[in-house]
């Protein structure tokens, strides 16, 4: 398993030359979405990096309006041959670059993804002209192995830094920066906190791509790193660009010495979609098959009104089963039935408003079947 | 005068809003199954449900849709294919998805129609171009697009576009927002979105005050695009869709039946004339929402879109009072009551086509005939039946705010 990383500077090289890194991701600040070079810092520092043997990804990870797009392809041209691989999140960026270069692709498959048949999607559409995909963070280590032991091409996932929550094209500080002008190539940054969530100090960056807002905490599985390489995992991901790569040379020491709180997120599990149960009474989801109908009224010792939903209808002499919201169950027999008129009828039909006698304890909403 | 004519695609979070969006007048709806939806808290449809909501839209004319919009995982899959087999069917017109799996498993499972949803942020002709590659009919644009955008899209990927036209609006790119997986254990990706984008936030932006500045910074006010309408029809939008399926029958039926009119004026007269327009203004400002903003529909969104407030501020709504279940000169008219209301307020229903009209409520009774002063949520009034009034009526109120 190979280390990759960032770099804005000559400085930035040195470190990771000094880590026997051989690929170095470089943002160009149009292009990406935390990108601090402009084209002539990123010819310079691509041809540094190719100087001390490295492979230079250029980043682009940007999504973009069909505006942006249209411009950003006319701007492209003038960094082709200084980079090796292209890195893409957006899917029109991965279409156009197939199409329209030679170079390697590396696929950031971090958003949706979760499933074994995208990715493999993903792998047919490109090609052999695919470097590598780049996976969630939110795959657990159970899902990671099948991933990684099952797809055929390479694999990367961050191992240490900023969890990305949130993207937006908008700018959201900017309006509130105390009436400073905010310039095209600036960032405002801010920490932010709820008092509806436990969670304070939120790291908010706004810049020319919109706003982002991170995790109080950062991602850091290094104790799992011998793990990760068992797996298969190609390669870990290490982006210090907010605290500075100098911390890199300790990777053992660095939980120690990092000044930001860590968390493993979810790679010993995910379970975030157990509390789904609990968002909606399933008792009422269980309209199928002898499904009669729902009371609309019950009024006391006179009626239950129900909304005939079974296709042949109602009929006096029915056994029924009514199911109450909270689970309790009652087991009738239909005396009677009435139409809204009052009238007493044989038979009720689907969608029609029927009355039939009152059950003590049944209430709105309750859900009645045929037996 | 064009001849184009985009589809008014309402959002039906049930059986009984599928019939109220479709008896006011859209042309599709798009709905949950019980599973692979991202609206989990919904009602959502049964199977007997979709079958039954397929055969009502198809036989007034209209198109179901259904969301399979989950970022779906390995085990998610396994039980998809017999779930579209079923869709395939029951003769559903499209499936909504967000994810290149489940795209791939629904074109191996079926020939139904494949929507690419908004939250694959679909943004440009190369990405539309790429989807209709992998198998897909239809793109929802990314709510970041332009109208003008999306049609150079349309023309030059050579596939199908839908664009929101009404509704609430996530603020980030959609897909691209995990603040409830990593703050409430719930992904948002899969139905769990905890909404923390209307939290109220302190923020400490480092300046010289140690005040911080409170603000709903990462609030989106709702999209209204009815004014942007003659644009959508310009550019040859195929499908304009209306954010909600958790929203009310209110507001499946009013956000139906107000666009749908407006198109068909359109279709008539080729323009929209001002005093038109304020009226259907009006109209969906009797709806609950919050401020409105065109949004990105013609310039990229700036910050007059960010609704900085407290929610639930809601100045100058109406509110449903109750649908009418029962209809004829035998019963009478049959309301199944969701706010109380009194002997002698004034109500109103809403017609499927033409200008609301009042009910006469001097003369309530139960179901039983007997008099009502004030009628009570989840009961039965009987009004005096008038002709126009037919059963799945929305019937409305002044809010009392």
């Amino acid at each position: 398993m190979k280390y990759v990383s960032f770099a804005t500077s000559i400085h930035d090289l040195g470190i990771l030359k000094e880590e026997n890194h051989d690929e170095v991701i470089l943002g160009h600040r149009d292009f990406s979405r935390f990108g601090k070079l402009d084209d002539l810092q990123f010819i310079e520092l691509a041809a540094q990096a190719k100087k001390l043997g490295m492979r230079v990804v250029f980043e682009w990870d940007i999504l973009m309006i069909e505006n942006v797009f249209a411009h950003l392809i006319t701007c492209i041209e003038k960094f082709q041959g200084h980079f090796d691989v292209l890195r893409v999140q957006d899917p029109g960026a991965l279409e156009w670059s197939l199409k329209n270069t030679q170079v390697p692709v590396q696929f950031i498959a971090e958003n949706a993804n979760r499933n074994l048949e995208a990715l493999n999607g993903w792998c047919e559409y490109i090609g052999d002209r695919l470097d590598r995909l780049v996976l969630s963070i939110e795959l657990s280590r159970n899902t990671l192995a099948e991933f990684v032991s099952t797809l055929k091409v390479p694999c990367e996932l961050l191992g240490f830094g900023r969890i990305l929550l949130f993207y937006t094209p908008r700018n959201l500080l900017s309006g509130l920066n105390g009436g400073e002008k905010f310039r095209f190539n600036d960032e405002i940054s801010a920490l932010g906190e709820s008092e509806e969530s436990p969670h304070k100090g939120f790291p908010i960056v706004e810049n020319k791509h919109g706003t982002f807002m991170f995790h109080i905490k950062e991602f850091c599985l290094l104790e799992f790193r011998q793990e990760l390489a068992n797996l298969g995992l190609s390669h870990f991901r290490i982006d210090l660009r907010w605290e500075g790569l100098n911390f890199i040379k300790d990777l053992d020491n660095l939980k120690e010495i990092y000044p930001q709180d860590l968390m493993r997120g979810f790679f010993l599990v995910n379970k975030t979609d157990v509390l789904f149960p609990k968002l909606k009474n399933s008792r009422l989801q269980k309209r199928e098959g002898n499904y009669l109908g729902e009371v609309i009224e019950a009024e006391k010792s006179k009626h239950l009104a129900i909304l005939v939903k079974h296709t042949e209808g109602i009929r006096p002499g029915q056994n029924i089963k009514i199911l109450h919201p909270k689970g309790e169950e009652f087991e009738v027999k239909i005396h009677w039935l009435k139409d809204s008129s009052l009238t007493e009828v044989e038979h009720i039909g689907q969608n029609q408003l029927a009355l039939i006698p009152y059950v003590g304890g049944v209430w709105v909403k309750s859900q009645l079947f045929i037996q | 005068m064009s001849s184009f004519m985009p589809e008014i695609l309402a959002p039906a979070g049930s059986l009984d809003k599928l019939k109220v969006a479709v008896l006011y007048g859209a042309n599709a709806v798009y709905v949950g199954g019980q599973k692979f939806g991202l609206r989990t808290a919904a009602e959502n449809f049964t199977t007997d449900e979709l079958r039954e909501g397929v055969i009502f839209a198809h036989a007034r004319g209209a198109k179901v849709y259904v969301v399979l919009n989950s970022f779906l995982h390995d085990k998610d899959l396994t039980e998809l294919p017999e779930f579209v087999e079923f869709l395939d069917k029951i003769k559903v017109d499209a499936v909504i998805v967000s994810d290149l799996g489940v795209v791939r498993t629904v074109r191996k499972h079926s020939s139904i129609d494949v929507h690419v949803s908004t939250q694959a942020s679909t943004l440009n002709v190369e990405a539309a171009k790429l989807w209709k590659n992998m198998g897909a009919t239809r793109i929802v644009l990314g709510r970041e697009v332009s109208v003008k955008e999306a049609g150079k899209i349309k023309r030059e990927a050579g596939i199908e576009i839908e664009m929101f036209i009404h509704g609430s609006m996530c603020m980030a790119y959609s897909g691209n927002c995990v603040i409830s997986n990593f703050t409430q254990g719930r992904d948002s990706n899969r139905g769990g979105c905890a909404h923390s984008c209307r939290f109220e936030y302190s923020l400490d932006m480092g300046l010289d005050t140690k005040e911080k500045r409170k603000a709903y910074f990462m609030s989106s006010k709702d999209l209204e695009g009815i004014r942007v309408l003659p644009e959508f029809i310009k550019e040859e939008i195929d499908s304009l869709k209306i954010e909600g399926r958790m929203k009310s029958h209110l507001y499946a039926g009013t956000m139906s039946k107000v666009y749908s009119e407006a198109l068909n004026y359109y279709k008539d007269h080729g323009d929209f004339l001002s005093e038109k327009l304020l009226s259907w203004e009006e109209e969906l400002g009797k709806v609950s929402h919050r401020a409105y903003t065109e949004a990105s529909l013609v310039e990229p969104a700036g910050a007059d879109s960010i609704f900085n407030e407290r929610e639930n501020n809601t100045d100058n709504e109406w509110q449903m009072v109750g649908t009418v279940v029962e209809a004829n000169a035998k019963s009478g008219i049959i309301i199944e009551v969701r706010n109380a209301f009194n002997q002698g307020d004034y109500i109103e229903v809403i017609p499927f086509e033409g200008a609301a009209f009042a009910l006469n409520t001097q003369e309530m009774m139960d179901l039983s005939l007997a008099p009502v002063i004030r009628t009570r949520p989840s009961t039965l009034v009987r009004l005096p039946y008038q002709a126009n009034v037919t059963v799945h009526n929305l019937v409305r109120a002044r809010g009392t705010k």
